[in-house]
């Protein structure tokens, strides 16, 4: 297995630095923007992967806490807040937002857990539709500027790649602490979890925090990437696409996100430029996706490279074990512990 | 142990595979561009913009030069019919008149945004950034019309807005690189609606309007015209966005008992489903009514047919008009869309390529403030629209319509009965003050 952690390190190396250099490749600046694109979404998809891989909870709220952080920012904006003061309300309004979210959610689980998200979601929908003192109705907010240093597209461009490190190497450290393991453990089983003394809400709650404000964070990201912020932003469509992204990519995985938002952004930015029907296109991948790849694409392919060099290693008896490792059924990854 | 825990988090993926592939589904089944059947087959996505362009590899382009053009468009998604009118309105005018005016040859490169802002933004830079264009046509919706004018503004190119009728585009919003070109705002275009109703001598009004942006500054509008000139808007009822069933508005309506009604809708199914719910209840004869632009347009004339003739609406297109350049511009277009007559959102594509092709021809190839300022000082002395000119917003000032349904040759047409000229959109303000007022929202009004 060492051969596979240093395959691992050097691919990780090989895209952090891929990632940095893409602006001095002679990339346009189009292009670059698009990549900042894709790089916010993958943030915000990275933040329902980890609480609906680690934590079980299929959230469709995500794209409207990014909203609000967004709004936040905006409206704070329109009031000639200073950029300090910007960062502090869109952050604060996203973490209220999460924590509403939260409170509202944390002892509920599966089907009734996505309805609390879609409902306080539809909230914030109607708010921005609707509140036009403070979000400016349909027309929404224009002329949101970001701080001075980040004005140039690529000074921006490699903020926002730190920053996808930054929160992936978070979110990895989370999943693999002692609380991740909780984690998993509440996904597996709460009952479980409840009858060894844990307080499961807690974890929940905990979890959608920590997911919440790096959604926020991401919600800033894109309000200073595009200036601008309107309830389209949080429509249901949006948090729907989040989870496109995460299944497309593989929910669980560290990269899947990426993968994910880099299909779904590219599609809809890219292919649509010379293909009419490519909301068809996106739905036929995804279904390709469910039926052929359905741990995903980074899923898929790890299992696939794991499976191949353990049929290179020759062991027959293995069989067994790989077939517990993927069920032929098997939704997701399931790392199911013992 | 082992199974169930298994199972639980596989229905957990599966719920949500389901989620998704649903909601994808839904998006994939909103019509793309050509869900009206009688579109021609050209592809608008790669479309230059006539099939006459398709001349540009064997002739050298016109001596002028060429204007490279960006039009961003809604062909897919909800907004995808309206969104494919305003591209064909664009087509038709170059298809009509050869794709170069004074020596510049118009290429024009189509893009969706699907209705989305953030789509129309990575858009707008594809074509600023990647394709070089000239100058930015649209989008339709109100907010990816601010979000993409505030973008290419930002990057010194031109912006004209064919359909959006946002306020705010022109007036708080408003630069020096951004147009409205083919639409007024939407308070600018009803406040006639008012000054009319109050001139026929209908001394209370009740209004009927969605609950967002567009309504109430439709209904803001109206409001204004109306009390300026001595009536009184006794009730305001909201109706919010996919409301289908308009029973209980349309017996608020009556409730109200008001001496006209004014009634909003922004196109598309809420037009037909009030009309029915109004004519069923009986109102036809016992409530005055107008209704606005989009509430009764062909597509509502088509859907009810005969029902509808007599039916009063404000707007400043009016197919029915009595015009040579209205009937050469209906003509052409029945004739390449079978039988069908223009809407709104196609008069405002071929309006803003008329446009164009007016600057181009008096100046030769204009790019940048440069194109805007001779925008800004073009008239027309009857465009499809009417007697057009611009402000110094960059907005229109232009012809109001009060239109009454009527058939000819039998076809439903709205025909003008009354018309106001050189509206502006201070709807008798001076600028400053309009503007420093709050916008417009179901507790504002102005």
């Amino acid at each position: 297995m060492t051969r596979a952690q240093k395959l691992n390190v050097v691919g990780f190396a090989a895209l952090i630095v891929l990632l940095f250099a893409f602006p001095y490749l002679g990339t346009s600046g189009y292009q670059v923007s698009l990549a900042s694109t894709v790089l916010i979404a993958a943030i915000l998809a990275a933040t329902v992967n980890f609480l609906a891989g680690d934590g079980g909870m299929g959230s469709l709220g995500h794209g409207a806490i990014a909203a609000a952080a967004a709004y936040g920012a905006g409206w704070s904006s329109l009031q000639g807040h200073s950029i300090t003061m910007q960062v502090v309300v869109a952050m604060g309004t996203g973490i209220v937002v999460t924590l509403a979210y939260g409170l509202l959610s944390m002892r509920t689980n599966g089907i009734y857990f996505l309805m609390v998200t879609l409902a306080v979601g539809m909230v914030i929908y109607g708010l921005a539709y609707r509140l036009s003192s403070v979000t400016r109705g349909e027309n929404g907010i224009t002329g949101i500027q970001r701080p001075e240093m980040l004005a140039e597209p690529w000074a921006f461009y490699l903020f926002v790649v730190a920053s996808f490190l930054v929160v992936t190497l978070v979110l990895l450290v989370v999943s693999r602490s002692p609380f991740g393991a909780g984690l998993r453990g509440v996904r597996d089983s709460e009952s479980r979890m409840r009858s060894l003394g844990y307080y499961v809400p807690a974890f929940k709650l905990v979890a959608f925090m920590i997911s919440g404000t790096i959604a926020s964070y991401a919600g800033l990201l894109s309000v200073w990437h595009t200036h601008f912020v309107s309830p389209s932003s949080a429509e249901v469509h949006r948090s729907v696409l989040l989870f496109v992204m995460v299944i497309l990519g593989g929910l669980g995985t560290t990269l899947g996100p990426l993968v994910g938002a880099t299909i779904v952004v590219l599609v809809e930015n890219v292919v649509s430029n010379s293909m009419e029907r490519w909301p068809t296109l996106l739905g036929v991948i995804f279904v390709l996706a469910i039926l052929f790849a359905r741990a995903g694409l980074v899923g898929s392919t790890a299992k696939l490279v794991r499976r191949m060099r353990q049929r290179r290693a020759g062991a027959g008896p293995d069989d067994a074990a790989e077939l517990t490792d993927v069920p032929p059924t098997s939704g997701t990854t399931t790392s199911v512990r013992p | 142990m082992k199974s169930t825990t298994t199972s639980a988090h596989r229905r957990l993926g599966a719920l949500m595979s389901l989620g998704a592939a649903a909601a994808l589904v839904l998006a994939a089944c909103a019509p793309a561009s050509s869900s009206d059947p009688t579109t021609p087959a050209s592809d608008p996505t790669t479309s230059d913009a006539a099939p006459s362009d398709d001349a540009n590899g064997e002739t050298p382009a016109g001596e002028g030069g060429t204007l490279k053009v960006g039009y961003i468009s809604p062909i897919t998604g909800n907004f995808a019919i309206a969104g494919q009118e305003m591209v064909d309105g664009w087509n038709l005018f170059w298809e009509i008149n050869g794709s170069e005016a004074g020596g510049v040859t118009v290429e024009t490169i189509v893009e969706d945004d699907a209705g989305n802002p953030e789509l129309s933004l990575t858009k707008a830079r594809k074509l600023v950034e990647s394709d070089g264009v000239d100058v930015v046509v649209g989008p339709l919706l109100a907010n990816t019309a601010l979000a993409t004018a505030a973008y290419t503004s930002s990057v010194g190119v031109p912006n004209l807005h064919p359909v959006a009728a946002a306020d705010d585009l022109t007036q708080r919003e408003a630069n020096d690189l951004t147009l409205r070109t083919g639409s007024m705002s939407g308070s600018q275009m009803n406040y006639p609606g008012g000054v009319w109703a109050a001139e026929e001598g209908h001394k209370t009004a009740v209004t009927l309007c969605p609950d967002y942006a567009f309504g109430w500054e439709s209904c803001a509008g109206f409001k204004q015209g109306f009390e300026q000139n001595g009536g009184e808007v006794v009730s305001q009822i909201w109706y919010p966005n996919g409301t289908s069933d308009f029973a209980t508005y349309v017996s608020q309506i009556q409730a109200a008992n008001a001496d006209i009604a004014f009634v909003v809708t922004a196109g598309g199914a809420p037009g037909p489903d009030f009309l029915r719910s109004f004519m069923g209840l009986g109102l036809t004869d016992s409530q005055d009514l107008v209704m606005n632009c989009c509430g009764m347009d062909q597509a509502t004339l088509r859907a009810l047919g005969d029902e509808v003739l007599g039916f009063k609406s404000i707007s400043y297109w009016a197919e029915g008009r009595q015009s040579p350049v209205v009937e050469e511009f209906n003509n052409a277009y029945a004739e390449r869309y079978e039988g069908k007559i223009p809407s709104a959102n196609v008069a405002g594509g071929y309006m803003t390529a008329s446009l164009v092709a007016k600057v181009l021809e008096e100046n030769g190839l204009v790019t940048g403030e440069d194109l805007v300022a001779a925008i800004g000082d073009a008239s027309f002395e009857d465009s499809v629209l009417g007697k057009v000119s611009w402000d110094e917003y960059n907005n229109t000032v232009g012809s109001v319509y009060i239109r009454e349904v009527q058939e000819r040759d039998g076809k439903l047409y709205n025909v003008p009965i009354r018309e106001f000229n050189d509206v502006d959109q201070w709807l008798g303000l001076d600028p400053d003050e309009a503007m420093a007022r709050e916008t417009y929202s179901q507790s504002f009004q102005g």
